[in-house]
């Protein structure tokens, strides 16, 4: 391990000696407001020398002693163009305008300069900023980015009112989802009818489909990177909604002059859902959130940033139960800028879940919750104008408590019970590099090493023979094994360990000024489950870290895309088609129960999955007119054989379709700008039906009507469908007016198709009749929102 | 180490709030006919338990509302594995397969076979005993309405050991039981209860309105085996919630009986012996 990076450095230092050049470092940001840029490019023209920011606008290039034009550029932003004389290293700082809207245009600030990300390696990522996402019709009003990234190929939901989004055939679990660096382990509020995100609050969103960088471990399938507003160094503002469900205010503005800070908090009115319901009219249901961020330069070399989050979501039908659940997040991180080639950000993050279920009626008060304290230290070296690298590593201390049971009340039958507490060291040390290879071929390489320690501190339970699941031949059903005894593990004790290497390679091969192949490979493993047997992801399923009996999810990703720009950039079409392996992926046998148990081990099965797929993006980037096609083929599937356990396996052994396979996810968004008042948007789903499982029989016990069932997953939900409709009209736009509002008026599903969100199959109370009741969730649904800002 | 919240029932209850539901035909697959032995062999506390009866039908199709499928001509056979005491049922050409000679005996192990079509099938099982009802109370507090009138059943669980709990519920002139499963995981040697109320929401269904004074029901209590309460759970919780988004994916339900001559052609239902107490309550 040692030698390897050892290796790599010094193949690295090669390039340092280069002769005669000058660097040229500096942060670009927007003018209006102080926000930095991401994605941002700096180039110097006429030359293949330029650089994009990073996550905090910072940029460094370097070329040989002489004279440039050197061009800074964002889409959206006017180009700056500034004639410099390179001879010595220099710090120079850029504020870039606002293209002007008087051409009555919108331009889709998603992509950074088309010339560079045809260029660079990195594939398979789909970014959204938050103007974007405020043009995409939302449901109730209420701007949602989960929502809107599920607009985009390869990305697709578990139905309506479920929480999570799945990535190219993979789980809700398998995405790693990070607000300001901080992992938030729940991304709904409502379970899924909305977003923890704040859109007023973000800045920037990325999706990393595959191709992951290797400064990112311990998921799968995604990385969701979110990044808070910094707040505007300027001028004080007010930002605001008015909304039917909820609203929104964030505060922004300069500390002194060397800072800025971000206050956001949006909360919703808990009666609205159930005005009519007499039953019902004591019970809330309501969330709420609040997002910080602060930022101070200290000097020119230094910066700190302070970021948090606090959400919650209260469940209040006072005769059955309370529940509230919702993430915490803070991060303190501190930018350093080494010298012109070497920037370094350190980071020191906490993050929390929990959640709280209280039901009155059977005396009962669960508590469980997941924490993390997370170090990282990440470095972006700018060698020479041909190679970057990144390196840095991270460590992350978890804290399960998967349950705590109390009785409310003196006379409550329960007893009094906590389950095992668990404890888990994640370490990751990585390096990478974006290398330029010829003019026409880049390459972005490099290799994670992630190490995983369940820590003791906790009893496990044995086995009989080592296994935890045995099958019942006679039965033909899976059973808890038979225990033996228990271990104690001492809290300086490490209960198993593991550790892995994850190469990352991405290549571009530009093919003229317009058009350039990609291919990729990811290797990522996943040392934190999150075991769930319902179709939805609710919010007390359990995350599980792997040990004794649950091993590390191993992943490899093979994607190659074509990407071209037409007609000077106004179009863009990418295609990318991906394979996918997931080894160690475990499933529940039938029966299962998975909440509240200490010994999960006994409910689950090791199996592998596979997913593959063609996604497809058409964008029109400006114009009168903008908006997107995405359409994606896929298939994602399981296969759980017996393995130790013996027997078959779930479903016979044969492979069946993950609750999320999709093979048809097809989305049209529109945006049409009419005149400086008025603009359209509109969108148009159509997803295959998810997979389900249907009775194909019944009989009689008990004088009821029993379902019987065949494999899991063979059935198919009908096909999912819906039109969104928004208008948002400005009424004042003179521009010496402070006061700026706007009214959006949004149509959810306009003509109001039933899409099953399930079908449940069961007897009829009166008639005795088996039948099948569909569960709609949405029908069409008018909203109205008030935005303003000051 | 269990203990079982159903996450269905309050995340069901928030959807439906917003959602709306209607009914649909849905074209299910069909799935060959099995055989179903409903084989309950239940004791009532003070009783000697000499009558016996053993129910056997085929599977049919989901939506098929004509139920022609009793068996009849197979041959049906308890044996005692303590005592080696064997009890032949005689089949009443109707379904039903009847004894009127059985002894039950708390903690033996019994063992079915029945024989039709040409294959056997056999099942084990231990009689289980049952605390007894130690009273029953009608309330407006319990439950989860306060305005709704609801009853309780109270027992005392033996500490000692492990117990599991089956509930029969049924009004007088209800069409359908209400079933219930309980174990002492989190109660052990603890008075334990179990409450039923109605919630009156549904107005066009007679046997759903709230209770009143004067309704009758029927309440018991079986003793019964670990593995019997792993598959009554599991049934209840399916016929319960099935489909719901925040329910377990269904799976097919395995009993206890194995076909020795075919294992693939398996039968549903479940040989079961349980002591059971009952009462019977008038709303005041």
């Amino acid at each position: 391990m040692r030698h390897f990076f050892l290796g790599i450095c010094l193949l690295f230092s090669a390039f340092l000696f280069a002769q005669n050049t000058y660097s040229i470092r500096g942060t670009i940001k927007d003018l209006k407001n102080g926000e930095t840029l991401l994605g941002a490019t700096a180039y110097l023209k006429g030359t293949t020398n330029g650089a994009v920011t990073n996550e905090y606008g910072f940029f460094s290039i370097t070329a040989p002693k002489g004279q440039y034009t050197l061009v800074i550029s964002y889409m959206g932003y006017e180009d700056l163009v500034k004639e410099i004389t390179l001879n010595t290293d220099q710090t120079l700082n850029f504020e870039i305008k606002e293209s002007s809207t008087q051409l009555n245009e919108i331009v889709i600030k998603a992509e950074e300069s088309e010339r560079v990300s045809i260029k660079k390696p990195q594939m398979s990522v789909s970014k959204l900023n938050a103007a974007t996402i405020k043009q995409i019709p939302a449901v109730l009003g209420e701007v949602d980015v989960i929502k809107s990234i599920q607009m985009l190929p390869g990305v697709t939901n578990s139905g309506e009112g479920t929480g999570g989004f799945h990535v190219r055939g993979g789980a809700v679990d398998q995405n790693l989802v990070l607000l300001d660096e901080a992992i938030i382990y729940n991304t709904s509020h409502f379970f899924g009818f909305f977003s923890v995100f704040n859109s007023d609050a973000i800045k920037n969103i990325k999706l990393y489909k595959g191709d992951i960088p290797a400064k990112f471990g311990g998921r799968v399938s995604s990385v969701l990177d979110v990044r808070q507003k910094d707040g505007n160094s300027k001028d004080f503002a007010l930002t605001g909604g008015l909304g039917l469900i909820s609203s929104r205010l964030a505060a922004e503005g300069p500390l002194s002059d060397r800072g800025s800070f971000l206050v956001a908090g949006r909360a919703s009115y808990a009666h609205l859902f159930m005005p009519a319901l007499e039953d019902i009219k004591d019970d809330k249901i309501s969330f709420y959130d609040l997002n910080l961020k602060t930022n101070y330069e200290i000097n020119k070399n230094n910066r700190v940033y302070l970021s948090g989050y606090f959400g919650r979501d209260i469940f209040d039908l006072s005769k059955i139960v309370k529940n509230k659940y919702g993430n915490t997040s803070g991060n303190l991180r501190w930018n350093h800028v080494f010298n012109d080639k070497l920037f370094s950000n350190v980071s020191l993050i906490y993050s929390k879940y929990d959640y709280q279920v209280i039901l009155d009626f059977i005396q009962l008060d669960w508590i469980a919750d997941i924490k993390n304290y997370n170090l990282k230290y990440d470095f972006g070296y700018y060698v020479n104008e041909k190679l970057k690298l990144d390196f840095g590593f991270s460590g992350i201390l978890y804290n399960l408590n998967p349950g705590e049971v109390k009785p409310t009340t003196e006379s409550s039958p329960i007893n009094y019970l906590k389950l095992e507490q668990k404890r888990a060291f994640e370490s990751g040390l990585y390096i990478s590099a974006e290398h330029k290879l010829t003019n026409k071929l880049t390459a972005q390489y490099g290799l994670r090493y992630s190490r995983f320690s369940r820590l003791g501190g906790q009893t496990l339970t044995n086995y009989v023979n080592n296994k935890p699941v045995i099958y019942n031949s006679a039965l033909g059903i899976y059973e808890e094994g038979e225990a033996s005894g228990e271990t104690f593990y001492k809290k300086s004790e490490s209960i198993k360990t593991f550790d892995n290497f994850e190469p990352r390679l991405g290549m571009s091969y530009q093919l003229n000024e317009s058009s350039s192949v990609k291919a990729s490979y990811t290797k990522s493993s996943q040392y934190l489950h999150l075991l769930s047997n319902t179709t939805a992801v609710t919010p007390l399923d359990v995350w599980a870290p792997s040990g004794t009996y649950i091993k590390p999810q191993l992943s490899n990703q093979y994607a190659i895309g074509y990407y071209k720009n037409f007609k000077d950039n106004v179009y863009s079409l990418e295609l990318e088609t991906y394979y996918k392996t997931t080894k160690n992926r475990i499933d529940y046998v039938d029966g299962s129960n998975l909440i509240g148990t200490n010994t999960i081990e006994t409910e689950i099965l090791n199996g592998k999955s596979r997913a593959y797929g063609l996604e497809v993006l058409v964008r029109k980037n400006k114009g009168k007119f903008t908006g997107w096609l995405a359409y994606t083929i896929s298939k994602s599937e399981q296969k759980t054989l017996g393995g130790k356990a013996g027997g078959p396996g779930i479903n016979k052994g044969d492979w069946y379709n993950t609750a999320y396979d999709r093979t048809h996810d097809f989305s049209i968004t529109g945006i049409y700008k009419l005149n400086n008042k008025w603009s359209f948007s509109s969108n148009l789903v159509f997803q295959t039906g998810r997979p389900v499982t249907y009775p194909n029989g019944q009989y009689e016990y008990e004088g009821l009507s029993i379902a019987s069932y065949s494999g899991r997953n063979q059935d198919r939900l009908p096909a999912y469908h819906r039109l969104d409709i928004s208008a948002i009209y400005s009424p004042n736009k003179r521009p010496d007016k402070r006061w700026k509002g706007e009214w959006v008026f949004g149509l959810y599903n306009a003509y109001n198709r039933k899409n099953a969100a399930s079908i449940s199959f069961g007897q009829n109370e009166n008639t005795g009749r088996n039948e099948a009741t569909r569960t709609a969730v949405f029908g069409i649904i008018p909203s109205i929102t008030y935005n303003f800002k000051f | 180490m269990k203990i079982y919240i159903k996450p269905f029932l309050f995340f069901a209850l928030t959807l439906l709030i917003i959602s709306c539901e209607d009914v649909i035909d849905v074209d299910v697959p069909t799935a060959a006919p099995r055989l179903v032995v409903e084989a309950s062999l239940d004791w009532e506390k003070g009783t000697i338990g000499n009558n016996q009866i053993i129910k056997l039908s085929t599977s049919t199709p989901y939506f098929d509302t004509t139920i022609n499928n009793s068996v009849i001509g197979a041959s049906v056979r308890v044996t005692n594995l303590d005592t080696n005491a064997e009890y032949i049922f005689v089949d009443q050409n109707n379904g039903t397969y009847t004894i009127s000679n059985f002894a039950p005996i708390v903690n033996n192990s019994y063992t079915l076979e029945v024989i039709y079509n040409g294959e056997t099938y056999t099942a084990n099982e231990t009689l289980k005993s049952v605390p007894e009802i130690t009273r029953v109370e009608q309330s407006l507090e319990g439950g989860f309405d306060e305005e709704l009138l609801d009853v309780s059943i109270f027992w005392d669980d033996p500490e000692d050991e492990e117990n599991y709990y089956f509930v029969k519920f049924i009004e007088e002139g209800d069409l359908f039981t209400t079933l219930e499963d309980e174990s002492d995981e989190f109660t052990n040697g603890n008075e334990m209860d179990e409450f039923f109320e109605k919630d009156g929401e549904d107005d066009d269904a007679d046997h759903l309105q709230e209770f009143v004074p004067g309704d009758v029901v029927d309440i018991s209590l079986y003793g019964i085996s670990e593995r019997y309460y792993n598959y009554i759970q599991l049934l209840i919780e399916q016929y319960d919630s099935n489909g719901d988004p925040f329910s377990a994916t269904p799976a097919e339900i395995r009993g206890n009986c194995i076909n020795i001559s075919n294992t693939e052609n398996y039968a549903f239902g479940y040989f079961r012996l349980s002591e059971y107490d009952t009462v019977n309550h008038t709303f005041q």
